[in-house]
């Protein structure tokens, strides 16, 4: 399959996903996050390390849980029609190779992904001014922890979009996901186990810039991450495709 | 040697140990209207999903335009338009959009949009949401998907399921249409012989995974010659006329009925003046019309519960 029929596989998921609510959902965790960074107190802080516990505090519930959770959900939504209208059937009688239609969908999921991260960047700006220490933002800092919590979601779209071809319902990949999230509350502080659980990665990832957080699992060093989040995509992308392929439609 | 649009030799697909389709030889020739009957759960979806590369078969082979299935798929879907079990669609989209997630995979000519919503009648509804469609509507959203891309073959599994009856007669129509007007050669599965019988021009049957008969619809035909039935009066009197006049005849099914079987035009009439001269009365003189489905039945056995 050339490059541009893939463009065009990319076109259609985009049309479909246009007319849904899934979009709503972008602004969600970053309104949040905003909020919550809006409301912290800072007074007692020293005006040095002001910006560095801002930042780790308007992450904080976004790369622990909603992160992952988010990612969950929009796996399951771009798997969603397929499902519902034996659309898998219609589209794979198409001329469309099953690793092209794996890649559209978890391009779709990554780009929404990264959508959520772009708006985050205003929830930083909307909290810092807030407080009135816009500028000392630490862009470095921000930019990384961005990135690095947005392909720390990576492996987990993969795992999830396997779970979500796999299954037709849209709950019971939403439902795993949140009870595999939740327990980052404890995970993350595990030096043990926390480098080699997925869903904590996103946590890791962002809030290791911190400076507060130095204990458990977050005084690792970013190469670490990048390997167990590198290791976990090759394994779960992998997967999901030989699954598709070998998938009776 | 006729060039086969579709051939599969010895095609299986088994699950669990029991073959769900087994042996299959299907041969369907260019610009022909091939009707796959068979009663529920015979293999027909199976067999189509495996024509399409939706599953894959446990054995034999599958050619499509003369080449190997598994090989060529991407290019030879590529002039394919199915439609397998149900429509499927985006509800939340209109008709227009539809068609266009399916044309930017494609890559047809945005102007095509329009010309199969004109072929299925459903240029006034393109741009309401599909939710709100009657499952006729849907049916033919499904068969404009179909027809987007040109094809030059197109799979349609049970097109009128569910449909009411001017809804079977509409589809019947537009399909009838295809290889006359744009040269499409068509594959068109049914559990009701009556619903293909006056488009297909060739009839495969199977039953449990097997095909048992597989030719015209013609040979079909003459296969199941109609039986004229005749209701008289003193049904054994008018019997022994009959015989004293050389003309054979038994005893029918309903009261006061008999059969004189497959008799030609001529045989008929000079019956019916027989009997009216000798004072019988005839009250009726029909040909027995079902036979033709009664002789799928035949074919399909007990399993085909219609």
């Amino acid at each position: 399959m050339g490059f541009r029929s893939f463009l065009g596989l990319l076109g259609a998921e985009r049309l479909k996903l246009s007319r849904s609510l899934i979009w709503l959902l972008v602004p969600i965790s970053p309104l949040l996050a905003a909020l919550i960074g809006a409301m912290s107190n800072l007074t007692d802080v020293p005006e040095a390390s002001r910006y560095d516990l801002l930042q780790s505090t308007v992450f904080m519930l976004h790369a622990l849980l909603l992160m992952p959770i988010l990612t969950g959900i929009f796996s399951s939504f771009v798997c969603r029609y397929e499902h519902s209208g034996g659309g898998w059937k219609a589209t794979l009688s198409l001329p469309v190779s099953r690793t092209a239609l794996y890649g559209a969908k978890f391009f779709m999921v990554a780009a929404l992904l990264a959508a959520v991260q772009l708006v985050m960047i205003g929830a930083l700006l909307a909290a810092s001014a807030v407080h009135g220490i816009t500028g000392s933002i630490d862009w470095q800092s921000a930019l990384v922890s961005l990135l690095t919590g947005w392909l720390a979601c990576l492996p987990l779209a993969a795992l999830q979009l396997w779970a979500s071809i796999g299954w037709s319902s849209f709950a019971a990949p939403l439902a795993i996901n949140v009870a595999m999230t939740i327990p980052n509350i404890l995970v993350v502080n595990s030096d043990k186990y926390g480098p080699f659980y997925p869903w904590a990665q996103p946590a890791l990832g962002m809030l290791v810039q911190g400076g507060e957080q130095n204990f458990g699992a977050f005084n690792l060093p970013l190469e670490n991450i990048l390997v167990t989040v590198g290791c976990s995509f090759v394994l779960f992308v992998a997967g999901g495709l030989l699954y598709l392929h070998r998938k009776e439609i | 040697m006729k060039e086969w649009i579709i051939e599969t030799r010895g095609l299986g697909k088994r699950y669990k140990g029991r073959y769900a389709v087994s042996n299959l030889n299907l041969q369907i020739a260019k610009g022909e209207i091939y009707g796959f009957l068979g009663p529920n759960g015979a293999g027909k979806t199976t067999t189509i999903r495996m024509l399409l590369g939706l599953i894959k078969p446990s054995g034999g082979s599958i050619r499509i335009f003369g080449r190997p299935l598994e090989k060529d798929r991407l290019s030879i879907l590529r002039k394919v338009g199915s439609l397998v079990e149900y429509p499927s669609n985006y509800g939340h989209l209109t008709a227009v959009q539809n068609l266009e997630a399916i044309r930017r995979i494609i890559g047809v000519p945005a102007s095509r949009i329009d010309e199969v919503l004109a072929i299925v009648g459903l240029t006034k509804e393109a741009k309401r949401p599909v939710k709100g469609y009657s499952l006729g509507m849907k049916q033919r959203l499904g068969i404009a998907s179909a027809l987007l891309g040109n094809p030059e073959l197109l799979i349609l599994d049970e097109p009128t399921n569910g449909l009411d009856p001017s809804g079977i007669l509409e589809i019947r129509e537009l399909i009838k249409e295809m290889p006359r007007q744009y040269g499409i050669t068509v594959l068109i599965s049914s559990h009701l012989l009556s619903e293909v019988e006056q488009m297909a021009s060739v009839v495969g049957i199977i039953r449990r995974g097997e095909l048992v008969f597989q030719d015209t619809i013609n040979s079909l035909r003459t296969q199941s010659q109609s039986a004229v039935t005749l209701r008289v009066s003193e049904r054994e009197d008018a019997l022994g006329v009959l015989a004293s006049r050389g003309i054979e005849a038994a005893i029918g099914a309903g009261d006061s009925t008999l059969s004189l079987g497959s008799a030609g035009d001529a045989a008929v009439a000079l019956a019916v003046k027989e009997l009216v001269q000798s004072g019988h009365a005839v009250y009726r003189v029909e040909e027995d019309r079902k036979t033709l489905e009664k002789l799928f039945l035949e074919i399909v056995g007990e399993d085909g519960s219609l």
